[in-house]
Parts: C-alpha cells; structure tokens; sequence
C-alpha cells in the first residue's frame, strides 16, 4: 500500500515537472502583465486574447504558421511517396547495385543535418532558392529518404508473399502491385512515417534559421526566436506565440498518443 | 491489423511469377529497369540536398574559402584543421559540450530509470496516462522548451526564483551567470529528455521474462539484489540505446542553446554547433566552418560508437 502510493507519488510529481511549464506558458497566455506578476499559477481574471491578436499580427505568426503548414505538407506528402517506392524497389527486386544503393540511402541516418547545412547553403544560393519555401521543403524531403526507405522496406517485407504473388498472377503491374496492395497493407508503418515526418519537420530550426533571412518565410521556430527577441518583457505576448507553436503538437499527441510514444522512440535510435 | 487477402492461401505460387516484377524473392534475376526506375525520383532528391552537401563539407573543408568570391576557394588542404587544433575557441567549444553530458546524458538516465524500476516492480493503473504526460517535453521543439525556460528563469519575474524563494533556497539570474548558466542549460536539456528514458526503459522492462524475477525471488533477492541481478542486465540494450540518443544530443546541443543563452554570458555556453554557424555564417569562414562539422561529426561518430561498443550493440 505503502508502496503503491510512492509509486503514484512520484510519477505524479514527474508528470507535473513535465506538464507545468507548457499549462503556465498558456494561463500566461491569457493574462495581462501586472496580473502575470502577481501569480503565475492563478486563473487568468479576464482571457487576454489581444496577445493572440499581437502574436498574429504584428508578430507575424499568421504567415509563420501558414509557412509552417505549407512545409509540413510539402515535406510529408512527397518523402511518403517517395520513401514507398524506393522501399519497394529494394523490398521486391534483386538488381545490380541494390546492396551499394542500400546502404548509400542510409547515409542520411548517421549524418545530421550541422554536417551539411554550409554547403546547403551555398548550393541553394546557386539555385536561386534562398528566401523561399523549396529551401525548406525540398532538403528535408531530401533527409527524411533514409529513414523513409529504411521503414517502408520493413513494411514490405512484412507482407506475406502470397498476397503479393497472387496480385500478380491476377496480372497487376508491379505499379498497380505497389499502390493497391503493398502500400494499404503497410498503414501503420506510413502513420508511423508521417507522424514522425510531421513532428521534425515542424520542429525544424537550424535549417529555416540559416537559409531563409527574409522573414516572410520563416516558419513558427524562427518566427518565436526572433518575437522573443522583439518583446523581450512582454511575456503573455511571447506566451501566446508559444502556445500557438505547440497546441497543433499536443492536439496531434492527444490524438496519436501511442503511435506517437512508439514512432518516437524508434526514431530516435536514427542518427 | 492487416487486412488479410481472402485468396491467400490457394493462389500461392503454382505459377511462377512471369508478369512485369522483375523478380519476386528467390525467382531468376532478369535485367529491368523497373527497379531503377522506383528509385530515381528519391535517388535524385536524396543526391542533390544531402549526398552533394556532405561530399561538399569534406571538400570544402580542404579549402579557403570565404562563402563569398570563389577566387578565395583555393586547396589549403589540411589548414583548417591545424587551424582547429591551434583554435582555443574550438576546444573551448567542445570542452562546453562535454560539460553538457553530465547533464544530457547521464541526469535524464537515472531520472527515467529510477521511477521505471519502482513503477514496474508495482503494477499501477493509468500508467499510459503517465507516460504521456511524462513524454510531452519531448515531442516539442528546441526553440520552445528555450523560450519558455528563459522566461521562467527570468531573474526579474521569473516564477522559478520564486519558487525557491519561497522554500529559502538562493535565487539568481540563471541563465547569466557566468557559473551558473552551462548547468542550467543542462538541466533544461535534462528536463526535456527524462521522460523519453523513462518510456523506453519501462518498454524494455516489460519485456523482462517474468521468472527471472520470480527467480531471483526464490532465491531470497530484495528489490535492490533484483535490481541489479535481473533489471538491470535485462536493460543492456534499452540503457545503450537511451544513452547513445543522449550523447548524439548532448554534442549536437545547439536549439534550447541558441534560444536561451546564445551562447552567453561570454562563451560560458558555446557549443559546437553554435560556433561551427558563427564561423561560416557571421566570419564568412566557410572553408573553416565545414572543417569544424567535419571535426563535429567525427567526435560525435566517435564517442556514440564507444558508447554502443560499451554497452552493447544496436540490433537494426
């Protein structure tokens, strides 16, 4: 009994250390300064939704967020496309080069991002893609290939081959193979995939950070940076740009808890 | 889960495979294209933004170049290293970063292994619920976790000098003080990573054959002896994994740090990376820049495979 009570005890208090400062970040949020000062904790007197309005507006998270949103799309839609067919060229055929191609699209799980961002740079610079959305989305689709190829090639593989045969005896293309039969029946691995595209990709920094200056096209973690810097005493304001950051991600957590906790965890051992 | 094809069974290979796909598993290699042809698309997205880079820091690393006239982009060759080695900054970087494992590594180990012991040795109710809340930190990006943590620990109104106020405890201006600042940024790194460790270790528990504790049991183990004996062996590879995560972050530190400190109070928290982007991006050195990733990934390589060989191997 005794027992159990420290147990509950204890996750408890994790949890809390965990969870307060995200449910301070959103009273604050809600409040005015003075009223902030007098207690961190307490229950905002009247919501202060003219932070949401400052942070949208003048803090320019509307076009931040809508960067943001657009990234996310323009990152997770194609590197689950891509990753399906590169995963069902080296889960279905046997070809010359397949063991070096391999290992070659796996590079990108060893390699972080810092250890390419210089010349990414410059080679973005040549393409006339500084300042632009394409700087964001298409190195990232670029990087989310390895890790992409790896998973849905498990997927495949997992698939009992007679499924697969029969489709090809009823005379399927291996395209139609692929679209019809492989990919549905990996489902899970996709969510997998996409979650997990959606969370690094809209946690991106250093990449945003370094090859788009012009502000109308940072997304929401540069786009925070730099209001802070901007509003530096205005803490509700800064609170409210921050809430919008994370709500979409703890509406997502809420709504794929455990896939999440599962896709997360695997992720990480990547790199 | 999956939907199973209701013809499975019958259709099974009584015909060998002669449609378009190359060569279902085990059938004759026939040349295609087909293959090649699944892979272009990612191959070519893949080469252009991450291939060409990589091979363009190792290359660059050999030069001079400035980022600005190519005129500057001429061989050096191994400079920029000798450079690096004679750098005090360099070392005075990577000395920051290796002060940060403590903090990164091994803090959020111990906070995630200790409660995943004692929650497994009782089982509880609503543990998925904990596991979320306890996971949510992590989810969340760098910049994030630095804004917010900056203004909690804001000297002036910052409701965490408040809190240990109100319990006696020394309050000051965290993330300026020039002794202070490095393990405050290591205990947000702390706070962000502990309940990740705890949901990888609590999965890894839970898949500890029961009779080995049973075991140890009739053999007269207390819970500590059965700790040692069984947990934590069962652990090996849950531990490797968690601590190889930690270090890769530790030493890649460079989002809660460019939030919060940039850096500061002087160089009190510089880092690799936040030098690495200052030197390519604010001194136009990007010959010595990639130099600098290049040493970056090199030690990180280095350390996380010391850190696996330790302690296991990874099983993928």
């Amino acid at each position: 009994m005794i027992r159990k009570a420290l147990v509950y005890t204890l996750l408890t208090i994790g949890c809390v250390i965990a969870i307060v400062p995200f449910v301070v970040t959103i009273l604050a949020s809600l409040k005015t300064t003075p009223e902030l000062v007098r207690g961190v904790l307490d229950w905002p007197e009247n919501a202060q939704w003219e932070n949401y309005r400052i942070a949208w507006t003048q803090g320019r998270f509307d076009r931040f967020f809508l960067n943001s949103i657009l990234v996310v799309i323009g990152v997770v839609v194609p590197s689950i496309f891509l990753s399906a067919m590169t995963g069902f060229a080296f889960a279905r055929y046997r070809f010359r080069g397949s063991k070096f191609l391999f290992a070659y699209f796996l590079i990108g799980l060893v390699i972080p991002l810092q250890a390419m961002v210089i010349p990414l740079f410059y080679l973005l610079r040549e393409m006339h893609l500084l300042d632009s959305l394409w700087a964001l989305i298409l190195p990232q689709v670029g990087m989310s290939m390895s890790f992409g190829t790896l998973l849905m090639r498990e997927a495949y593989l997992s698939i009992p081959r007679e499924i697969v045969e029969a489709s090809i005896v009823d005379g399927a293309s291996s395209w139609e193979t692929l679209w019809k039969i492989m990919f549905p029946l990996s489902r899970p691995i996709v969510g997998t995939l996409s979650l997990l595209f959606f969370i690094w990709t809209w946690n991106e920094f250093l990449l945003p950070l370094v090859v788009n200056i012009n502000p109308d096209y940072h997304t929401l973690p540069v786009g925070i940076l730099y209001f802070q810097q901007r509003w530096t005493s205005n803490i509700p304001v800064i609170a409210a740009g921050s809430t919008i950051i994370f709500i979409p991600l703890i509406f997502m957590f809420l709504l794929f808890q455990r896939q999440l906790v599962k896709a997360i965890t695997a992720g990480a051992v990547k790199g | 889960m999956q939907p199973l094809s209701p013809a499975s069974g019958e259709v099974s290979a009584t015909e060998p495979s002669t449609g378009s796909v190359a060569t279902p598993l085990g059938g004759k290699p026939r040349f295609s294209w087909e293959p090649y042809l699944y892979l272009l698309p990612g191959f070519l997205v893949f080469t252009i933004f991450v291939a060409i880079p990589v091979a363009g820091t190792v290359v660059l690393s050999l030069t001079a170049w400035n980022g600005i006239s190519w005129n500057t982009a001429e061989f050096i060759w191994f400079d920029n290293y000798l450079t690096a080695f004679k750098d005090g900054a360099f070392w005075g970087s990577l000395w920051n970063n290796l002060k940060l494992l403590p903090f990164f590594v091994l803090l959020p180990a111990i906070l995630g292994l200790i409660p995943a012991v004692i929650v497994h040795q009782g089982k509880i109710r609503g543990e998925k619920f904990f596991q979320a809340g306890l996971f949510l930190p992590y989810i969340m990006p760098g910049v994030l976790i630095g804004v917010v943590w900056r203004w909690l620990l804001n000297p002036v109104f910052g409701p965490v000098n408040d809190v240990l106020k109100f319990f006696h405890l020394p309050t000051r201006s965290w993330l300026g003080d020039f002794t202070w600042a490095l393990p405050t940024v290591g205990a947000i790194g702390a706070w962000a990573a502990y309940g990740f460790c705890y949901v990888v270790f609590i999965a890894g528990l839970q898949k500890i054959p029961s009779d080995l504790y049973e075991a140890a049991r009739l053999d007269g183990a207390g819970g500590w002896q059965e700790f040692i004996a069984v947990s934590l062996p069962g652990l090996r590879r849950e531990i490797a994994v968690v601590m190889a995560v930690n270090l890769i972050a530790a030493l890649r530190a460079f989002d809660v740090i460019r939030a919060t400190t940039d850096g500061g109070p002087g160089f009190e928290t510089r880092v690799l990376a936040l030098y690495m982007i200052n030197v390519a991006f604010s001194a136009n050195r990007a010959g010595y820049g990639t130099a600098l990733a290049v040493l970056m990934a090199v030690v990180t390589l280095a350390l996380s495979t010391l850190v696996l060989r330790f302690l296991g191997e990874r099983d993928d």
